[in-house]
């Protein structure tokens, strides 16, 4: 058997601003699954269902219009295909593809790639389309500085890939307890409890804030800054999550999400080839973080001296904690966090988002026209819905500020 | 200058030098020190110099787009890098700087020919052993631009053999 060689590596030196310079090793692995397909303009192909009333699984024809090449797809390949739009990565569609078929298939997209190449029906672009543009316009001081800025971040990346060991030790040794029934019924008693601590408190809500006395804002700060390190926590529960169901954590760090949200993470993707349930528990296991620390907030506010510090210090902490709960479950936002994973896995639309925004700007845009179908009905209630909480999530926070100053 | 002695016994163009041969050609070189990060020459530059590495470790690169470019060479202790501009006068055809902290001893026009006119039977050593390296340089550059062929290829996922 001939053995296959490892993916080809560049070594590149990268130079910054002052003089100094940086080596990477890039493989070419990483420009694939980086890379974002880019599927012919419209017009350049027609695309339509075969009907057959033998074949049990749906097949379609692709037809490039300027060379009348055919390529028949699959239905696993035509949701590929509708996915190859310029603005996914290879990864994301890899990741949509699981989610939508339950398994991975590795060689269909390499195929299908080469498959469409061939027939002139695609082209691949490198992945961020933000550092395209800064890049072109890099002789612009603020798009310099921004670049600047973005890549110093980008570059603050503390993290490890071998940390399986590490989970899989930390659940031997009583991480496991969590996913254990006890441990969800004492979850769920803490949150009733701690909901209602939260609904005497805000009763008393001005009493409460008195606590912080002339210095509100700092306090806050200080909470905002706690709860940080408990974003830490939620990351190291999802990886437990993924290690009970005996999948891989590929990594754990810190890093500047999209240049400049600071943020820990974990990567729990290996969840995908586990089943449903499996995923769903290591996607909420970690909001649930939220859950128990704001219902402890809550229980010690309520307990606390009425107008000291510590019980609004406690009381802005469990805010916070189940406002950052709410945001991981809540799958309405245009954010891609946990409660948006599970609900689009439970609807088997992986890619909501995505088709949402696109159905929505076409419309604004008068490309397209309102159809009545479920999932049209789906898209529109997506984007409403996320306006509507994004506003309402604004609102929400400028009234607690407000009223922790006043 | 001892210490320099026992160190460039170790450089394969002078393996084969004389005592005598090896003191004469240490009075012709001169020391030069760079800090790390700190560039040496750009490609492009003029130079007639080439340099032997005596401590640390330097990058030989290829300007391939804005501020990228391709590591060809590291070179380490006892490698040398910059012989073609010292032999034909061209620019230097690539940027070398200092990865770590490092110490380069230098060769120039007037050294070489110093030596070619005084010890012949080194110099015709020292180019017989140019020859050698950059045989081998010549058969890592066949390979780099294989490797790179390879890894557009496989970035891109194109499909050659049935094309």
């Amino acid at each position: 058997m001939t053995e296959r060689p490892a993916p080809a590596k560049l070594e590149l030196l990268v130079r910054r601003d002052d003089e100094s310079f940086e080596v990477r090793e890039v493989g070419s692995s990483l420009g694939f699954i980086q890379s974002r397909p880019q599927r012919g303009p419209e017009g350049s192909f027609e695309i339509s269902e075969v009907r057959s009333s033998v074949a049990r699984e749906r097949s379609f024809i692709l037809k490039n219009t300027a060379t009348d090449r055919f390529l028949v797809l699959s239905e696993p390949e035509t949701f590929l295909w509708e996915q190859m739009d310029g603005t996914t990565s290879l990864q994301e569609i890899a990741t949509a593809y699981v989610l939508r078929y339950g398994e991975f298939d590795f060689d269909i997209i390499p195929n299908l790639i080469r498959k469409l190449q061939r027939a002139g029906l695609l082209t691949l672009e490198p992945k961020s389309r933000l550092r395209q543009t800064l890049a072109r316009n890099r002789r612009q001081r603020v798009a310099k500085a921004v670049e600047a800025i973005l890549t110093g971040l980008e570059r603050v990346n503390l993290s490890s890939r071998r940390v399986q060991s590490g989970f899989q030790r930390l659940h031997r040794w009583g991480g496991f307890v969590l996913f254990t029934r006890a441990a969800t019924v004492l979850c769920l008693a803490l949150g009733v409890i701690g909901g209602v601590a939260a609904v005497a408190l805000v009763q008393g809500l001005d009493d409460v804030f008195s606590g912080f006395g002339g210095h509100a804002l700092g306090g806050v700060l200080v909470v905002k800054l706690l709860f940080f390190a408990s974003v830490a926590l939620h990351q190291l529960v999802h990886g437990l999550a993924c290690v009970h169901y005996r999948r891989r954590v590929r990594e754990f760090g810190f890093a500047f999400l999209h240049g400049f949200v600071p943020t820990f993470y974990v990567d729990v993707t290996d969840i995908f080839m586990a089943t449903r349930r499996a995923r769903v528990v290591t996607a909420v296991s970690g909001a649930l973080v939220h859950l128990v620390l704001g219902a402890v907030a809550f229980l010690v506010a309520a307990y606390a001296p009425v107008g000291s510090f510590a019980q609004a210090f406690a009381a802005a902490s469990g805010i916070i904690q189940w406002q950052a709960l709410a945001i991981s479950l809540y799958p309405f936002g245009f954010i891609e966090m946990d409660g948006y994973h599970v609900f689009v896995d439970l609807l088997g639309v992986p890619t909501l988002k995505h088709d949402a925004l696109s159905y929505v700007r076409a419309l604004l845009g008068g490309r397209a026209r309102l159809r009545s179908g479920w999932l049209e009905a789906l898209w529109l209630a997506y984007v409403g819905l996320s306006v509507v909480s994004i506003a309402a999530f604004l609102a929400f926070n400028v009234w607690i500020v407000v009223r922790a100053v006043s | 200058m001892g210490a320099h002695l026992e160190f460039l016994r170790d450089v394969r163009l002078f393996t084969r030098f004389a005592e005598s041969e090896l003191s004469a050609l240490a009075e012709s070189l001169h020391e030069r020190r760079l800090r790390k990060n700190q560039l040496l020459f750009r490609e492009g530059d003029p130079g007639d110099e080439m340099f032997i590495v005596r401590h640390g470790a330097v990058l030989v690169s290829k300007a391939i787009k804005g501020r990228v470019e391709q590591v060809l060479d590291r070179v380490l202790p006892a490698d040398f890098f910059g012989e073609m501009s010292l032999l034909d006068g061209s620019p230097r055809s690539a940027t070398v700087q200092a990865e770590t902290d490092a110490t380069l001893f230098a060769l120039d026009r007037r050294g070489l020919e110093r030596l070619i006119d005084t010890n012949p039977r080194a110099a015709a050593a020292f180019f017989r052993a140019l020859v050698h390296v950059f045989i081998e340089r010549l058969r890592r550059s066949t390979h780099q631009v294989a490797e790179a062929t390879r890894w557009g290829l496989e970035a891109t996922g194109l499909d050659v053999e049935s094309r």
